[in-house]
């Protein structure tokens, strides 16, 4: 289904947002700015945005511990999570989280998560949840190519197709699980396969391209949503960065990520298929990346200058009552 | 005031809370039962017969009869509670914890604290407790590991009274809650109010009264604890019996009331005694009551092993009336 | 290897845990033939000799007559070939008693005690002191170091004891319990134990804060709760109520603690009560001729001693000539003393003190007076030295002048014995086979029937009582 021009402008804009406030992110961990642990989702743009730009607010997504393109996909507010990743006060999870429990379940965003496969079933829920309501919406677990070897993934498939829940298994497999690979770690070689082994609808995709992305998730969910049962994609996608911030990558071929960021960037797939089929222009695309720039540059500023927690916001939220 | 057993204290408990929220889902295995058999649902409502009737009342929605999947079922709870929803989970038996722990340890605990304040209203029923012979995977005291976790709130109830109000609490609470029903007190009689009735936790049932010493306990031990303090009566001997009825959060006040009077502290707990229930309780009196200690605490617990199976271990292993008996003595012996 | 054998203290008997060499019968080196007496062995029930059951050669003695031996520990080695001494050093060294702890310490060699045997379970016991440790502890026992300095401080027997540590390792608390006499649980008649608060369930109350409201009659709905969770607490009712938060038992007492003196006396009179087992021996004596005496010299001289310091003067003189009775009872062992140090037993603010008169014997009455009265007021204030008040031999505790006729004491620990004394009284008495009247004190003679018998006190008490009726021999 072709997308309107606005709804071109907010994707890119998005999948800009995520790639300048991750390599941003580089930049400051670098400089030790940055606290813990964070894995970066540069290069994966697309299939967060893919993904979340068919769903609404009452629509949910779980998270992994590659988080941050899932939530501003989702929509949450940027300079909050800089905030929080900068452990501020006033951050998205009040610096009670950081990077990799970052939230918003407000706006359906029900976390990164520390524990790989952990998602899947908290996924279920939601699409359980959703299941109750009967108002047609759905839960999104994405879900990497280690998580997808997990017990609990498997378990939340077989759950999904016995209950016939509105669930969506994005499997994005960037190849890398921390330090080997899916040739390796994904005995059947095929996630998208093994999903349909469980009983549920499975499709396959590039990644990178969002407009195809965009297409078969839109597609996927119209099944879903008539309650169909869960579904499966298979995103097939990249990560520009280590597994994590200061991984030294020596599982890369030579000039690995040259290659992967000047033929599998879906920023630049995204431009070039626009531009050439004259659906937006360059100018408007420049435009997006300046004012997205300035954005980011506005985030860590003001999380720069947010003031940190006290000693005695340790004792907070732990319980509603006590 | 109706009588009614504990089962069926529980059972109309969350019959009745199902009904005043329509939020609240209910998932575990066989919780109604026969789903894709011959047979056809409700098969058994449950294999400790507590859920019975809801799947007709409110629908596969609702009441979800999941595969053997515990992290799922405590996942999707989890996840449902995320999504403004109440869920109830239910783990046939708690020695299952072990195949989701990371599901209630990682997850469920922390949610509100990681993401700032997100609510996460589970409410996980357990069946729990040595005394049927069901040997070590199936007779475990779960409940002292799952006090120490920050995040989560611990309860078990002794009596039929006590269960409808601490479900009750625990089903309406924003908090998570491990809910423990031991295995041989649900078939245990008892007077429930009628209508809404709520407990607070951390708010301790005195089962008996007595100044020589404090016997402090939760679960089935409090009805040995109780036979022990009835004999020990018999000769001028007058305890305290208190029934915690929560561990997390816990009644200390009640605690140290109760040793600032007596001097004398018996902790009887069914879980294995390292890092446990009676351990944490010795610590905090030592602590915070020292002054007030006239003997050694003492600590009545199964050893240090796995539950045995035959009926003589079994026995053997868990703390008896008459242990209780000789620790009280013991203690007021000391000189 | 040479076949080197050990020669362990032998068990006669079910009770026996220990026996002493009295005498070997072999020396090193010299060959024994099956069937030939060793040793003879003493137990506390028969002295026995001890024949060997091998032909062999005795190659080292270790155990020292007149010592004692736990059953089952290592007395001698014996080898049928000859050996290196350094051989024997390593097997003592290594050798275990059937029973788990290691070897005995240094054998002539004078290596040092050996650490936990390979057989032994996995605790060490407490490192031994050079040469032997008293019989209360045997070697090699599962102790911990400060147990161990209780136990032989308090001559405590720790064979006895079961340790509460790991392994059944004793504790100080397992030696500190042991030192003190049983606690019986109290028993009584049947106490009702139901919870009183149960009708003020409605209210959210701790439960001790319901108990006080029933017993007080405080209405708690008239209360805020100060507690956890804006419970009302114990003290919210005790404040409301003006209470004392200690509930009433029935009669209304005061409570007085005791001071460290009054603890002091109360562990010291218990011990002594429920360890020793006392008996008592009661005489009379005439006491016209002292109270004569007494009399003449206060006319002539203006002052005169009091009763009482003739009484001691008498008791001095009975301890030196019935020694047996002025002694102090150290676990199995009597210590006979020399000197009458006559402990006077003075009633004091703060309870009983027993300033020591030393030597007794060797000074007049007048000397005993004049020193008492000294020391007496040192004692009521509260002055004494601590070398005032320790290492009596003897006691003396007069209530005459408080009107009792007669009492009995209780034995003083370490001391073997105490004599109490009552007031003369004008008694009826028996003369040349009629009736007179005459002044007449009451004895009694407390004594420990461990080390001192009713004949050995019977005599003492015959010598002082013919010394008070003779006075001038005082």
């Amino acid at each position: 289904m072709p997308l309107a021009r606005h709804e071109l402008i907010r994707a890119y804009q998005r999948m800009k947002t995520i790639r300048e406030f991750e390599e941003r992110l580089h930049v400051e961990i670098a400089n030790g700015q940055i606290a813990g642990f964070t894995h970066l989702y540069a290069g994966q743009e697309a299939v967060a945005v893919g993904v979340c730009e068919n769903l609404s607010v009452e629509d949910r997504i779980v998270s992994t511990h590659r988080g941050h393109g899932h939530c501003i996909a989702k929509g949450c507010d940027v300079v909050g999570m800089m905030k929080e990743i900068f452990g501020r006060r006033d951050g998205l999870c009040h610096g009670k989280g950081g990077s990799m429990h970052i939230a918003d379940t407000t706006i359906g965003m029900l976390g990164a998560n520390g524990i790989v496969g952990a998602g899947a079933p908290i996924a279920l829920g939601a699409a359980l949840a959703a299941k109750m309501d009967d108002k047609g919406h759905v839960a999104v677990t994405f879900t990497g190519d280690g998580a997808c070897n997990q017990g609990t993934t498997f378990e939340a498939m077989n759950m999904a197709v016995v209950l016939k829940a509105p669930l969506l298994f994005a499997f994005e497999n960037n190849h890398y699980s921390e330090h080997t690979g899916d040739h390796y770690s994904v005995g059947a070689k095929d996630m998208a396969s093994r999903a349909e082994g469980f009983g549920m609808l499975a499709r396959k995709v590039d990644g990178c391209d969002f407009l195809a992305s965009y297409d078969i998730v839109n597609d996927v969910l119209k099944h879903c949503r008539a309650g169909n049962g869960p579904a499966a994609i298979e995103f097939n996608t990249e990560r520009f960065f280590g597994h994590f911030e200061g991984d030294p990558q020596r599982y890369r071929g030579p000039d690995e990520i040259g290659r992967l960021r000047s033929t599998r960037d879906c920023l630049k797939i995204f431009r070039d298929k626009v531009t050439k089929s004259g659906l937006l222009d360059g100018a408007t695309l420049d435009q997006i990346d300046a004012d997205v720039l300035a954005l980011i540059e506005r985030a860590v500023e003001e999380a720069q200058k947010a003031p940190p927690p006290t000693a005695a916001d340790v004792l907070t939220n732990v319980y509603a009552t006590y | 005031m109706a009588v009614m057993n504990m089962r069926e204290a529980i059972a109309s408990t969350i019959h009745a809370e199902m009904e005043r929220d329509s939020n609240v889902l209910i998932l575990g295995e066989d919780i109604v039962g026969g789903m894709g058999t011959a047979g056809g649902p409700e098969a058994i409502g449950g294999i400790w017969g507590l859920t019975g009737g809801l799947y007709a009342k409110f629908g596969p929605n609702r009441v979800i009869d999941t595969p053997i999947s515990e992290s799922c079922i405590i996942g999707a709870a989890a996840g449902a509670a995320l999504s403004g929803k109440r869920a109830i989970a239910e783990l046939m038996f708690a020695d299952f914890v072990g195949v989701c722990l990371d599901q209630l340890y990682n997850q469920i605990a922390k949610f509100r604290y990681m993401f700032g304040g997100a609510k996460c209203p589970v409410t996980v029923r357990l069946t729990y407790g040595a005394g049927l012979n069901a040997a070590a995977q199936h007779s475990q005291a779960v409940y002292a590991m799952l006090t120490s976790i920050p995040g989560l709130k611990v309860v078990m109830p002794t009596t039929p009274a006590d269960a409808k109000g601490l479900l009750t609490s625990a089903i309406r609470g924003d908090d998570p809650v491990m809910f423990f029903e031991h295995k041989t007190l649900y078939g245990d009689k008892g007077e429930v109010p009628d209508g809404d009735y709520l407990l607070p936790f951390g708010h301790a049932r005195m089962v008996r009264e007595g100044h020589d010493a404090s016997i402090v306990t939760c679960g089935q031990m409090v009805g040995f604890a109780a036979r022990a303090a009835d004999n020990l009566a018999k000769e001028g001997i007058a305890c305290d019996v208190i029934d915690l009825r929560t561990t997390s959060p816990m009644d200390e006040e009640t605690i140290l009331d109760s040793v600032e009077m007596s001097g004398r502290l018996i902790v009887v707990d069914e879980s294995p005694p390292r890092c446990s229930l009676a351990s944490d309780i010795a610590g905090l009196v030592a602590n915070k009551g020292f002054a007030a200690l006239r003997a050694p605490i003492e600590m009545v617990t199964p050893p240090h092993t796995p539950v045995p199976f035959a009926r003589e271990l079994e026995k053997a292993y868990l703390p008896s009336a008459a242990g209780i008996e000789a620790a009280v003595r013991k203690a007021l012996a000391y000189r | 290897m040479s076949k080197l054998r050990a020669f362990t203290m032998p068990k006669w008997g079910i009770e026996m845990v220990e026996g002493t060499i009295s005498e070997w019968n072999v020396k090193v080196g010299e060959p024994v033939v099956k069937g030939q007496v060793i040793a003879q062995i003493e137990t506390d029930k028969i002295v026995n000799e001890v024949e060997i059951e091998y032909d062999t050669r005795f190659v080292r003695l270790i155990a020292e007559p007149g010592q004692a031996y736990a059953v089952g520990e290592l007395l001698a080695v014996t080898s049928s070939d000859t050996v290196e001494d350094e051989e024997i050093d390593t097997f003592v060294r290594a050798f275990v008693p059937a029973g788990g702890a290691s070897a005995a310490p240094a054998g002539p060699s004078g290596t040092p005690p050996p650490a936990a045997a390979p057989a032994a379970p996995a605790v060490a016991p407490a490192p031994a002191a050079a040469g032997r440790d008293s019989p209360a502890i045997p070697a090699g026992s599962l102790i911990s170091p400060a147990a161990r300095e209780l136990a032989l401080r308090l001559s405590v027997n720790v064979s006895v004891i079961q340790g509460h540590g790991r392994s059944g390792r004793i504790t100080l608390q397992d030696v500190d319990q042991a030192a003190k006499p049983i606690r019986s649980v109290h028993g009584g008649g049947p106490v009702a134990i139901e919870p009183t608060g149960a009708a003020l369930d409605a209210f959210y109350a701790s439960p001790y804060a319901k108990r006080l409201a029933v017993t007080h009659s405080v209405d708690l709905a008239t209360l805020t709760g100060t507690g956890p969770r804006g419970r009302i607490s114990r003290q919210d009712v005790v404040t409301a109520a003006g209470i004392s938060a200690v509930p009433a038992r029935g009669s209304a007492y005061e409570i007085l603690r005791m001071s460290p003196t009054r603890k002091a006396i109360a562990r010291q009179l218990t011990l002594s009560k429920s360890t020793i087992p006392h008996f008592y021996l009661r005489v009379s004596a005439n006491v016209d001729a002292l109270l004569a005496l007494r009399a003449e010299l206060k006319r002539a001289v203006g002052s005169a001693p009091s009763v009482n310091d003739y009484f001691i003067r008498a008791v001095a003189l009975a301890l030196v000539a019935a020694p047996d009775v002025n002694v102090q009872v150290h676990g199995d062992q009597i210590h006979r003393f020399r000197d009458a140090d006559i402990s006077v037993a003075v009633a004091a603010d703060k309870g009983l003190i027993a300033p020591v008169i030393r030597a007794a014997q060797t000074k007049s009455v007048q000397g005993i007076s004049a020193e008492l009265r000294a020391v007496i007021e040192r004692a009521r204030a509260g002055k004494l030295r601590a070398d005032e008040i320790v290492g009596g031999s003897f006691t003396v505790s007069n209530l005459g002048m408080f009107g009792v006729d007669q009492f009995d004491a209780i034995i003083n620990p370490p001391q073997g014995a105490i004599l109490a004394i009552g007031a003369a009284r004008l008694c009826p008495v028996e003369r040349g086979g009629g009736l007179s009247v005459a002044q007449v004190a009451n004895f009694s003679l407390s004594c420990d029937h461990r080390a001192i018998d009713g004949a050995v006190g019977a005599a003492f008490l015959k010598e002082l009582t013919a010394l008070i009726e003779t006075p001038q021999r005082l």
